[in-house]
């Protein structure tokens, strides 16, 4: 029952999403802001269930882990940001929180988006017995990334064979880049679009086996 | 002439919209099964599962949002069922509260029993009785329950207990740093699951203690949440991690499997159907799943897209649009 009745508004508010392919109209509106609205909603119970009561509303209450007492008080200070007079508050977990993140993030981000990148650009051009298309795919690794290394570079003019020509292989490289970037993007679009009619014809009307 | 080449680049977008609607609308009824071959990628992911049995463990996270449902939830799916298949316990996590729902319909799926090839779920206050009697494996339980008057359902592929094959961890909020904190514990992290059962007595957290225990980890993503995972456990603990990510963002990431960073990744639907592909290939499954059904539209609707930028191109210079002094009489 309740199963069927959630079919039923599902398939309604995603054909009213739909209508606004037509043009703009308030039933389109309106599922844009019960989309937004229940999934906050729902994120907030969430939240409060699992997190809030087991971490600190039960143990607390019982006298126990009293220290998450400190965490709570600063994170009620984010609603100082509605006063104006005592909103300079807020800066305090937003700073406490910002260090944290630096502090524990930097040596992972060093290592994982430098480091290891760079390692994997250094890398034999050709390898014995390694076949042609590893070799290619080398050459096009290691000279693409100095390549697209060479065109961010805006101390010395883009003339000459170094930076004139190795600027032109970086900008044709990050175009390839980008296109087929481009070309994912419309394949997820209409994933997404499939998604959807699979649900209206499958999961609603039932017309798929 | 002009006239008509003007006309057809301002065509009302409406019409193409139509066009669209009926080219990913016709091919659900006339399927046409065009082939869907698996790449390197993806293929890494499967035979990482494949090669994985009941001592290992591994992570799914449904770390994504409704939004980008229809292409990480096949995924999800087909990882889930191939892990269920081969007994591996699979502990599922979330980054956001939305999350957490779209993982218990995606579990909800696998275990419904109308559906031929489909596990049946114990829930863990269901099999209490026997494992009162001694739990000492898995074998034995499923053997035992059966012996106590369960027998499996017809059709249905295998049973999933609840504690030993399966744990449902939930959303928790700041995700990196819960990440971190299971690299020493995973029931420091999560004293109950998402239905509040005690973890601590769950056989497979007592085998797995915590992530370096564990073989790998499929971050299903829609953001750029699924890179927590390799901040924080490929670089601090030496976890495996695959991707499964949207097509949008699949590009993003191609540096990381050739860095040896990640195992392996399933971009967009494709990559939901050509894990699907090489499940059917590997006898887990007996039909292929949606993002196999969904490849045939998106084939042709790619198609129709590559005719109707041709078109505009064709329209664009047959027309004279791309000399500048057409293009300043119009405006």
């Amino acid at each position: 029952m309740y199963e069927t009745i959630g079919l039923w508004v599902a398939a309604i508010f995603t054909l009213a999403v739909f209508s606004f392919l037509y043009k703009e109209n308030p039933l389109y509106r309106l599922a844009e802001h019960l989309v937004v609205g229940t999934s906050l909603g729902y994120s907030i119970v969430l939240t409060y269930q699992r997190v809030l009561v087991p971490r600190l509303i039960d143990p607390v209450s019982h006298g126990e882990n009293l220290i998450m007492i400190v965490p709570a008080i600063l994170g009620l200070l984010y609603i100082t940001r509605f006063f104006p007079k005592v909103a300079w508050l807020s800066r305090y977990p937003i700073a406490f929180l910002l260090g944290t993140g630096m502090g524990v993030a930097f040596p992972y981000d060093m290592q994982t988006y430098i480091l290891r990148q760079i390692q994997a650009t250094m890398i034999p051009l050709y390898t014995p017995g390694a076949p042609w298309y590893d070799t290619l795919g080398a050459i096009v690794i290691v000279f693409g990334t100095l390549a697209g290394i060479i065109y961010f570079f805006f101390s010395k003019p883009h003339k000459g064979l170094f930076f004139g020509f190795g600027s032109k292989v970086g900008i044709w490289l990050i175009m390839i880049g980008f296109g087929a970037t481009f070309g994912f993007t419309v394949m997820g679009r209409i994933s997404l679009l499939i998604g959807r009619v699979q649900f209206l014809l499958g999961d609603w009307l039932g017309l798929l086996n | 002439m002009t006239n008509r080449w003007e006309k057809m680049l301002n065509i009302d977008r409406r019409w193409l919209y139509l066009l669209i609607a009926i080219v990913v609308i016709v091919p659900f009824f006339i399927r046409m099964g065009l082939p869907v071959v698996p790449t390197q990628e993806v293929r890494s992911v499967y035979d990482l599962v494949d090669s994985l049995g009941p001592d290992d463990a591994i992570f799914i996270g449904w770390d994504f949002d409704p939004g980008t449902e229809a292409e990480n939830m096949p995924m999800g799916v087909a990882v889930l069922r191939h892990a269920f298949a081969r007994h591996v316990p699979v502990f599922i996590t979330a980054v956001s509260p939305l999350g957490q729902g779209l993982a218990e319909q995606g579990v909800a799926s696998v275990f419904d029993t109308r559906v031929p090839g489909n596990f049946v779920y114990v829930p863990w206050a269901e099999w209490e009785s026997v494992r009162e009697a001694g739990y000492v494996g898995r074998d034995s339980l499923e053997s035992a329950w059966e012996a106590a008057g369960n027998p499996l359902p017809e059709g249905a592929r295998g049973w999933v207990f609840e504690g030993v094959d399966y744990a449902h961890l939930g959303y928790l909020p700041y995700f990196s740093l819960v990440i971190l904190g299971m690299g020493t514990s995973i029931a420091n992290q999560y004293p109950t699951d998402a239905y509040g059962n005690n973890l601590h007595d769950m056989p497979m957290l007592q085998a797995h203690k915590n992530l370096r225990e564990v073989d790998l980890a499929v971050t299903l993503a829609g953001s750029s949440a699924c890179m927590w995972w390799i901040l924080y456990g490929t670089s601090r603990v030496g976890l495996p991690v695959a991707f499964g990510v949207t097509a949008v963002m699949a590009t993003d990431y191609f540096p990381y499997i050739q860095s040896g960073q990640v195992v392996g990744m399933m971009g967009g639907l494709r990559g939901a159907a050509e894990y699907e592909v090489l499940e059917t290939e590997g006898g887990y499954t007996e039909t292929t799943g949606k993002a196999y059904r969904g490849m045939d539209v998106q084939s042709l609707a790619h198609i129709l897209i590559i005719l109707l930028v041709i078109l505009g191109n064709i329209a664009y210079f047959a027309g004279g649009f791309h000399k500048k002094t057409a293009l300043k009489s119009r405006r």
